[in-house]
């Protein structure tokens, strides 16, 4: 019976289960506000709160709000609201940690759309060469200096008000998710002071760049995410783990083939067990790619939840399909 | 008067043609009747290799033949554009003596003889045209004479550094000019329908052998690594959809032999994994001599079968050139041969293949004058040692006069690998 139910799920054809998850969630973060869904502001995805009809809000906000609060307010009175907020933040993400990228995230969605768009045209994707990767790839991390210190920042009074939640007035969802509720209003830049300006034009552009990018290139701006690089940092206490057998890997490469996110570790890094990288959506469809048995898994309560085999492999891949054929 | 009577003079092609019948049969013939409980569906493999190499039948009347070199090349580009792969590797003692006044005498005897199956120019089935991927030194050179010899042969850019990003983009690109080269050849046109569908065909053939091997994972065993050769030799030459069907027959015998309990290992047959050197029919010394004495091979690392069928195309979006650059990533990548810098991939392969599959011991062939196989010998029999894994190293030829002291070395082995056996019992 749980083997009959194992089989199952290793068997599933991953991409459209992907696509209905995403389908669902997407409605339920840009519209869940409609139907009074109110799952706070701590998600560790960007669901928008410029988005007024989102049933939740992305963490970054508070965060920042928080963080810019004169020192003695944050480590006096609002210490609770503060230490309340990571901890809600940090159980989101120890229930489903980068899953909320690969499943969840609307922002994730939309790119996943446009890379759907660009197929539907028979246009094919570009990639970074590795050297690219490796640089681009750290950009996350200033993006997340800018969460994190620039507020810090503020509070001991060596930045002034107008930056206030600098990130998100460069955050390309800001501009972008509250257009699927009908609003356009953030598509403008503020005069007010020249930090506004300045970050504020730097937000359009990054609404432009998201749109020609994830176009051409698959997840382009995961690659970028700050929220991602957060994820990372906090992997190792989620009870979702991704996992890689080495001993049993053949380095095909065809795990690193199928990766949205170009993570070659994935195909080629044969001794780390946890195989779990910053830039990783925890999308899986790399295990659905292994042709390998028990090669990638990926685990919850350290129960192997989905995990590679040939037999799932073959049905993916449409090797059963022919046999079908070959029996007429 | 009549025919009886005439003198026949034989020519000297109809002579190499009656030695390598003789070889040939020779070894069909061992198969067939020396090992117990033989599989009935294995007729159809034994019938195939009479056909063509006794009997010179041609299966590909009609189509473009495409020879390929080794295993880089992939056969579903092949396919996609309607033409047939040959896989030219030899293993005839005939064609090696030919061979070798063709190539140096140190050289490999599975190169030898693959040039002096050219020098011969005696196909049951020849190929119009060649690809010759740049791994080893002797096949580079090998295409070189074998053009002389007025073939045309195309090289394919090989890399021999595999781990490097340069080395995957550069195969990549070598992968898509041969798909460009071979469509103007065939005169037809990569689609995403032909591609798609010959990666499902070839990743089908590939699961009946990964099927197969599920019985061998087994604690008795229903086919014998020598009817295992036979069955992925086959692949080289011979009608896909006739070689499916009969994987597909042979699935079933082996169902219904393991309810029966038919088996063709001993009590205590010690397990063997095979590496090295490929054995090409019907160059099947080694493997036969394993076998005869009480070994029976459950798994292999060699291109000539586990190599050639184990890893699988998997492609994200089904684009020509999204398909091409997995296909090259696989050849590429997974391909654990001794001719690329590094070995670490070779040796943990034959590790998992030894605990996957139980084995007992490893026998490690390498054809005298196969500078990489015997170079590689050192590392893989220090890692072996290290895990504890009893392993032979042999070095071999084609000729038939090795075989005295070969058999006692193998028996020997295996001998102690039973006895090994006894003792944990
Ligand atoms: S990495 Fe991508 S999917 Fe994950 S939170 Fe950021 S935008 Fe969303
Ligand atoms: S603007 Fe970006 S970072 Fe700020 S709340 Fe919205 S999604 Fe989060
Ligand atoms: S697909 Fe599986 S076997 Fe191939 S490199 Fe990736 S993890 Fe290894
Ligand atoms: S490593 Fe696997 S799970 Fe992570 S992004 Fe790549 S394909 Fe998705
Ligand atoms: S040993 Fe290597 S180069 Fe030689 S035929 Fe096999 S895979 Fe090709």
């Amino acid at each position: 019976m749980l083997s009959r139910l194992k089989r199952t799920v290793n068997n599933v054809n991953l991409i459209r289960f992907r696509n209905i998850i995403q389908i669902l969630t997407f409605i339920l973060f840009i519209y869940g506000g409609y139907f009074a869904i109110d799952l706070g502001s701590r998600l560790p995805i960007f669901a928008c709160p410029y988005n007024d009809t989102t049933s939740g809000a992305c963490y970054l906000i508070p965060l920042q709000h928080q963080l810019s609060m004169p020192t003695q307010v944050l480590l006096g009175g609002a210490s609770i609201a503060v230490i309340t907020g990571i901890l809600v933040f940090l159980f989101w993400f120890v229930f489903l940690n980068k899953a909320w990228c690969g499943y969840v995230c609307p922002f994730g969605t939309l790119q996943d759309w446009m890379t759907k768009l660009r197929k539907s045209i028979g246009i094919r994707y570009s990639t970074y060469t590795q050297h690219q990767f490796e640089k681009l790839s750290k950009i996350k991390y200033i993006f997340l200096f800018i969460v994190l210190v620039f507020p810090l920042l503020m509070g001991v009074g060596l930045l002034g008000s107008e930056w206030s939640a600098a990130f998100c007035k460069i955050c390309p969802a800001r501009i972008i998710t509250p257009m699927f509720s009908g609003d356009f209003s953030q598509w403008a830049i503020d005069f007010s002071s020249k930090t506004a300006i300045l970050l504020t034009t730097l937000g359009v552009v990054f609404a432009g760049l998201f749109f020609i990018g994830s176009f051409i290139k698959k997840r382009f701006f995961c690659f970028f995410c700050p929220m991602s690089a957060l994820h990372y940092i906090f992997s190792k206490i989620s009870i979702v783990q991704f996992k890689k057998d080495g001993s049993k890997c053949t380095r095909c490469g065809d795990c690193y083939a199928v990766c949205d996110m170009q993570i070659k570790d994935i195909a080629d890094n044969v001794t780390d067990t946890n195989i779990l990288r910053d830039d990783c959506i925890l999308c899986l469809k790399c295990i659905a790619a292994c042709p390998e048995d028990d090669v990638l898994h990926f685990d919850i309560f350290k129960i192997k939840a989905f995990t590679s085999t040939k037999e799932g492999f073959e049905k993916r891949m449409g090797i059963e399909y022919l046999k079908a054929n070959n029996d007429k | 008067m009549t025919s009886k009577f005439k003198h026949d003079i034989e020519s000297p092609l109809q002579k190499q043609n009656r030695h390598k019948a003789m070889e040939a049969i020779r070894i069909i013939n061992t198969l067939k009747d020396d090992f117990k409980n033989p599989i009935e569906s294995m007729n159809y493999f034994y019938k195939l290799f009479e056909d063509v190499f006794c009997n010179q039948k041609s299966l590909h009347d009609g189509k473009l033949k495409v020879g390929t070199m080794c295993i880089q090349i992939p056969s579903e580009i092949i396919y996609a554009l309607d033409a047939v792969p040959i896989r030219l590797c030899n293993g005839f003692y005939s064609d090696d003596e030919i061979g070798s006044d063709y190539m140096p005498q140190k050289s490999c005897p599975l190169v030898r003889s693959t040039v002096g199956h050219f020098a011969s120019g005696n196909f049951s089935d020849k190929p119009h045209l060649i690809y010759s991927p740049t791994t080893c030194d002797q096949k580079t050179k090998a295409g070189v004479t074998i053009e002389s010899f007025g073939y045309e042969v195309v090289d394919v850019d090989f890399p021999r550094v595999k781990d490097s990003e340069i080395s995957r983009e550069y195969f990549r690109r070598s992968i898509r000019e041969f798909a460009i080269d071979l469509s103007k050849k065939t005169g037809n046109k990569l689609n995403k329908k032909s591609l798609k569908q010959s990666i499902a065909k070839i990743g089908y053939a590939q699961s009946l052998y990964h099927k197969l091997c599920e019985y061998r994972k087994k604690k008795n065993i229903v086919i014998s690594g020598n009817d295992m050769f036979f069955v992925t030799n086959a692949f080289f030459f011979d009608k896909i959809d006739s070689w499916i069907d009969a994987c597909e027959n042979l699935l079933k015998e082996c169902k219904q032999r393991e309810d029966e309990n038919l088996f063709v290992n001993g009590k205590i047959s010690p397990r063997i994994v095979y590496t090295g050197s490929p054995p090409i029919f019907p160059n099947y010394k080694v493997p036969i001599v394993i076998e005869e004495s009480d070994g029976i091979i459950v798994a292999d690392e060699t291109c000539s079968s586990n190599r050639m069928f184990n890893d699988r195309v998997a492609v994200d979006e089904w684009f020509v050139n999204d398909m091409l650059d997995s296909m090259a990533d696989k050849y590429l990548k997974a391909c654990t041969c001794p001719i690329f810098t590094k070995n670490d991939d070779r040796i943990r392969r034959i590790i998992d293949l030894v605990k996957t599959y139980s084995a007992d011991g490893v026998v490690y062939q390498s054809f005298a004058g196969c500078t990489v196989y015997e170079a590689e010998q050192r590392s893989v029999l220090e890692a072996m040692e290290k895990e504890g894994i009893p392993i032979l190293y042999i070095e071999s030829d084609y000729s038939p006069s090795q075989g005295g002291q070969l058999t006692t070395r193998v028996e020997a082995f295996i001998e102690s690998l039973k006895t090994r056996k006894r003792i944990k019992k």
